[in-house]
């Protein structure tokens, strides 16, 4: 099972705080998704080289430009920021 | 005790693309804020990236052009992170698979800095401080970057120094970056650590992150490698950490130690294919890069013969170089050519960034016109360098400066009048040459050039002056 030093580290990276009882969930959930993933390895695979997977490859795209969304818009979900910025307030 | 520094630099430099690395934004220093964004800059969930094609052509001409190998196949990469910088929590680049490998840049001692590899990656979003707060500008999220990572090779802040010089410069000349380092087109991280000299083990490392100036980045490697020695000279251990220069005090100081590295967990980034490139791919673009400054260099050096010292300054702005190529078509001593330019131009030139632009207003074919005229003997260069100084003030040609009659030259009896007159007039002059002071014949030069109002020519008239006193 997935410890609970795993878990914090990864809370810590992502930045997330956990109490107790989410750890425990976490690490039952966790387990439950990794099992359900290790599943692929039980089967008897014998092909050399996984091809990419929707078999296509070099999706490109021209150097050109297209208009960019105005700065209204980028900012409507942050309350219009602040002097056309986002606004990340001093943490205490 | 004494100790060997050891240096390796991861430079990024920011690419000249007119859109940004996966979506259509315009790729643009200086617009205002948050201006040229859209849902997949901002990394917003459900959008899917798309690979800009110049930004790939862009990495082979780096790669032919820093000596590497262009992988056939390569991949991108998601590396994870929790900063506001990035909005989508990782930065898309390039890790298991990067486009080119095994390179590198000679410095003029002949010694070679390798290149571990290149790779593609995007700029994260502009940080602002201000009292405390945090300002986001996002225009500069999903620029793209080139990263260029040596091998531990370097062994001096100067070899430091003329390693990105060389790098600033080979970029410029193949067009894909600027490389401003005050507008950040190109910064670095660097790696110090030092070892008893001669020792074949590596110290520990600390690493200096984002130096955008290349007189504090010398700087800050000066400093690592004293207060690594320091350290160890004290009985203390060096410990592996990040650190940030500051400039006020020239000294660095921790970002974060090794216990809190940073764990990006790599992996494949699910929403790219794979890059497939050819070899036909690669040659096609092999021809359309110029030729390199360093190719340059040589050829002024030993075949135009011109001095290493105005041949490095030809060749350190691409824009100098090829004004002196055009300058110097069809001329039996483009020398000459490098002569105006490094005396006469340059000084009218103040700051290196004007040098780098070179937008002056006597264009190379009037340059080439008017050293014609002087390898023709039509024009001497005394009146080239007059008629030359109006010429880059005015951008006229050098026929509005000199008149046809300048231009003939003076008739041989007239000069022989003159220096006539001259040695009547100067009869001391005269006896001290005579008695073997060569030094006096200049003063009767002097005289008769004045004469011919700069028109005369030195050597001829040299000639005739001592033919006459004979």
């Amino acid at each position: 099972m997935i410890s609970r030093e795993e878990v914090l580290n990864l809370a810590n990276l992502s930045k997330l705080y956990l109490d107790e009882e989410e750890i425990e969930n976490i690490r039952k959930e966790m387990d439950s998704m990794i099992n359900f993933a290790n599943e692929i390895n039980s089967l008897d695979a014998k092909c050399e080289k996984l091809p990419e997977i929707n078999n296509i490859s070099n999706a490109f795209r021209e150097d050109e430009i297209v208009e960019s969304y105005p700065q209204e818009e980028i900012l409507k979900n942050v309350d219009g920021g602040r002097e056309g910025f986002f606004y990340i307030k001093k943490s205490n | 005790m004494k100790y060997d520094l050891v240096v390796g630099l991861e430079t990024h430099v920011e690419l000249l693309t007119k859109t940004k690395i996966f979506c259509s934004c315009a790729n643009k220093f200086g617009s205002e804020p948050n201006t040229n964004c859209c849902p997949v800059c901002l990394g917003f969930p459900g959008t899917l990236p798309k690979l800009n094609r110049e930004v790939v052509n862009f990495a082979i001409k780096a790669a032919i052009a820093l000596n590497c190998e262009v992988n056939l196949l390569s991949k991108m990469d998601r590396k994870n992170y929790v900063y506001p910088d990035l909005s989508k929590a990782y930065q898309i680049s390039q890790f298991y698979e990067p486009i080119c490998k095994n390179g590198y840049i000679m410095l003029d001692s002949g010694k070679k800095i390798r290149i571990n590899h290149i790779h593609m990656e995007e700029d994260a979003a502009k940080l602002v401080y201000k009292n405390g707060d945090t300002y986001v500008d996002y225009n500069r999220g999903g620029v793209p970057l080139l990263e260029v990572v040596t091998e531990p090779d370097i062994s001096s802040s100067d070899e430091a120094r003329e390693y990105i010089e060389k790098l600033q410069m080979i970029m410029r000349y193949i067009g894909v970056s600027d490389c401003r380092m005050q507008e950040g087109s190109i910064k670095c991280d660097v790696n110090v650590s030092v070892k008893p000299e001669g020792s074949d083990k590596l110290g520990t490392r600390t690493e200096i992150k984002n130096m955008n100036s290349v007189t504090f980045m010398t700087k800050a490697i000066d400093y690592e490698r004293d207060r690594h020695i320091d350290l160890i000279e004290s009985g203390e251990k060096v410990v592996q950490q990040t650190m940030r220069y500051i400039e006020a005090t020239n000294s660095t100081e921790s970002m974060r130690s090794k216990e809190d590295a940073q764990d990006y967990r790599y992996f494949r980034d699910p929403d790219l294919v794979d890059i497939i490139l050819t070899n036909e791919e690669i040659e096609k673009i092999k021809k359309t890069l110029p030729e390199l400054p360093d190719s340059r260099f040589k050829r002024y050096v030993n075949d135009l013969e011109i001095s290493e010292k105005d041949a490095a300054l030809l060749v350190k702005y691409k824009n100098v170089s090829d004004y002196f190529e055009n300058a110097s078509v069809n001329l039996k001593i483009p020398k000459t050519v490098a002569n105006f330019i490094v005396g006469q131009i340059f000084r009218t030139i103040e700051t290196e960034a004007e040098k780098e632009k070179f937008e002056i207003l006597t264009t190379p074919e009037q340059l080439n016109e008017m050293v014609g005229l002087i390898e023709s003997g039509k024009l001497t260069m005394n009146l080239a360098k007059k008629a030359f100084s109006k010429m880059l003030e005015s951008g006229k040609p050098v026929t509005e400066f000199v008149s046809e009659s300048d231009m003939q030259g003076i008739p041989p009896e007239e000069i022989e009048k003159m220096c006539k007159e001259a040695i009547e007039s100067n009869p001391n002059a005269v006896k001290d040459y005579l008695s073997g002071k060569e030094k006096a014949l200049k003063a009767l030069l002097g005289s008769v050039m004045r004469q011919t109002r700069g028109r005369g020519n030195a050597g001829e008239i040299e000639e005739k002056l001592k033919e006459l006193i004979k």
